[in-house]
């Protein structure tokens, strides 16, 4: 064979070989893909807002019943309501007040319904100072007994925060105390977590405590 | 010229040709293919406002083009007397990762595949040891006992790395702190998510996806417009909303008020309560130099 011959050869194969290949590029399907588990878009209650409870401004502001807060539909004016102790000196709240759970502080002597309502005329507060505050006023209240919290509140170092950081643009919009914490149980509530970041495999498969609430 | 070697050139040039077509056909798919006005486009620093408008009124036609929805994309400079701070309360975070998602919403962040600016690591009680730290974690209920939560984003350094290591200039700093990406500068490099301690910078390694739906129509240049694919992007303290005196979305969303924003130059905002009279543990991984001006803080 001589030299030409076989170079001839050579390119002949490799021609057929690149021209092979250049149909199975251009036909094929393209290059494949690993196929990335679908991720779900994020549950639109996690997008939410609003505050953990309403305040009872923001009740009357969005003229929601007040019949919660109209104590002498029931009690008695002249009557100052009686407070009922168990052997162990916690207090027994009265069936009429199903959504009360009693739980102010982990010491036990926040027992009397009287530290904060006022006997007297039940539609007021009173903080131990002797003043008598409205609903609305309540965050004095919290802040007769929680000062450092108080402090930083006012300050805006404590609570949550909208609006404008920039006073000569627009309003700052602050939240009470009550908007977070309930009164008679103010622990912060625990609550469901948003989904994390999707780990990519196919959770499925994987099913579990890790696979989150999609 | 023989028949032979005729016959041999023109096989060989029509393989060679073929084979370059071949090769190129990923081009035929391709539909980003940047226009002459976005390929000529100048750097930001030296567009005058009227170039700045026709690149707005441009990502607003390419965004409504892709979307079905048009934008309004503004340009917002840096305000004189700002400089921004953040200030979170890890005795007060739940790790619930309503910012996270918030986050998402609010800056067009990709949904499949995912791009997330914050991330929530829980640490067990009594440690910072970011090795110990775990992002994926879903329990039924937040807080868990024994555990703490600590979101991570762009610590918005002083001294900031990803920006000494970009080669094109496409990251740079504003003079209200915040460390801001020209999307359409960006050549895709990562060398400042390596340089970033924080791991605070996200890469677009495939074409993002919103639904329309959930498309937010009030976009900035440096902020929350559209990326594409191959670009960086990262937290930039929603500049939509700070640069016209409102607070970030992660500030707002957050149920339990961990997180405080604001104007450290301003003696009475919240920031520089906290930072004056909160303890406050210093910043994140402080051995690194970068001064971050992002401070966590605690309740006593």
């Amino acid at each position: 064979m001589t030299p030409n011959a076989k170079t001839g050869i050579t390119l002949a194969v490799l021609c057929a070989a690149f021209s092979a290949l250049t149909l199975g590029f251009l036909s094929g399907p393209g290059e494949t893909q690993w196929r990335r588990p679908a991720i779900p878009l994020v549950d639109t209650n996690f997008l939410d807002r609003s505050t953990t409870r309403k305040s009872y401004a923001d009740l009357v502001r969005a003229g929601e019943d007040l019949s919660d807060f109209d104590c002498y539909a029931c009690h008695d004016k002249n009557k100052p309501p009686p407070l009922h102790l168990d052997t162990n000196g916690n207090i027994i709240v009265a069936k009429e007040h199903p959504d009360i759970v009693m739980g102010h502080g982990r010491h036990g002597r926040n027992n009397n319904c009287f530290n904060c309502h006022n006997e007297t005329n039940l539609v007021l507060l009173q903080p131990r100072d002797g003043r008598e505050l409205k609903f609305a006023d309540s965050a004095q209240l919290c802040g007769s007994c929680h000062g450092p919290t108080y402090r930083d509140w006012e300050a805006g170092a404590h609570g949550r925060t909208s609006g404008y950081w920039d006073r000569s643009k627009g309003p700052i919009e602050r939240k009470l105390c009550v908007n977070c914490h309930n009164p008679h149980s103010p622990r912060f509530p625990s609550r469901q977590p948003a989904p994390g970041p999707h780990p990519l495999r196919d959770i499925g498969a994987t099913a579990g405590p890790q696979t989150g609430q999609e | 010229m023989g028949r032979r070697s005729f016959l041999r050139t023109s096989a060989v040039l029509a393989t060679g040709l073929a084979a370059l077509a071949a090769s190129l056909k990923p081009l035929l798919e391709m539909n980003d293919f940047p226009t002459m006005e976005r390929f000529l486009q100048k750097y930001y620093k030296e567009m005058t406002p009227q170039d700045m408008a026709r690149v707005l009124k441009r990502i607003e036609d390419e965004t409504e083009k892709q979307y079905g929805l048009r934008p309004h994309v503004r340009d917002l400079k840096p305000v004189d007397g700002v400089e921004f701070v953040y200030c979170l309360n890890l005795t007060r975070c739940i790790g619930c990762r309503k910012c996270v998602h918030a986050c998402v919403a609010e800056n067009n962040e990709s949904r499949d595949p995912e791009i997330q600016y914050i991330r929530v690591l829980r640490l067990p009680d009594g440690s910072l040891d970011i090795d110990k730290a775990d992002h994926f974690y879903s329990p039924d209920s937040v807080p868990e006992k024994g555990y703490f939560y600590m979101p991570v984003q762009c610590q918005q350094c002083k001294n900031p790395p990803c920006v000494k290591v970009c080669p094109v200039h496409a990251t740079w700093q504003e003079n209200d702190g915040i460390t801001v990406i020209d999307y359409d500068w960006c050549i895709g490099c990562r060398y400042c998510e390596a340089a970033c301690p924080y791991w605070a910078r996200r890469f677009n390694f495939t074409k993002p996806s919103i639904p329309k739906e959930r498309l937010n129509p009030d976009m900035s240049y440096l902020g929350n417009r559209p990326r594409r694919q191959g670009v960086m992007e990262k937290c930039h303290f929603c500049i939509q909303r700070t640069r016209v005196g409102r607070y970030p979305a992660c500030v707002e969303v957050c149920p339990a008020g961990a997180r405080k924003f604001g104007n450290i130059l301003d003696p009475n905002s919240e920031v520089s309560y906290i930072l004056r009279s909160k303890r406050v543990f210093i910043q994140l991984k402080e051995e690194m130099g970068t001064s971050p001006r992002f401070f966590y803080y605690f309740d006593v």
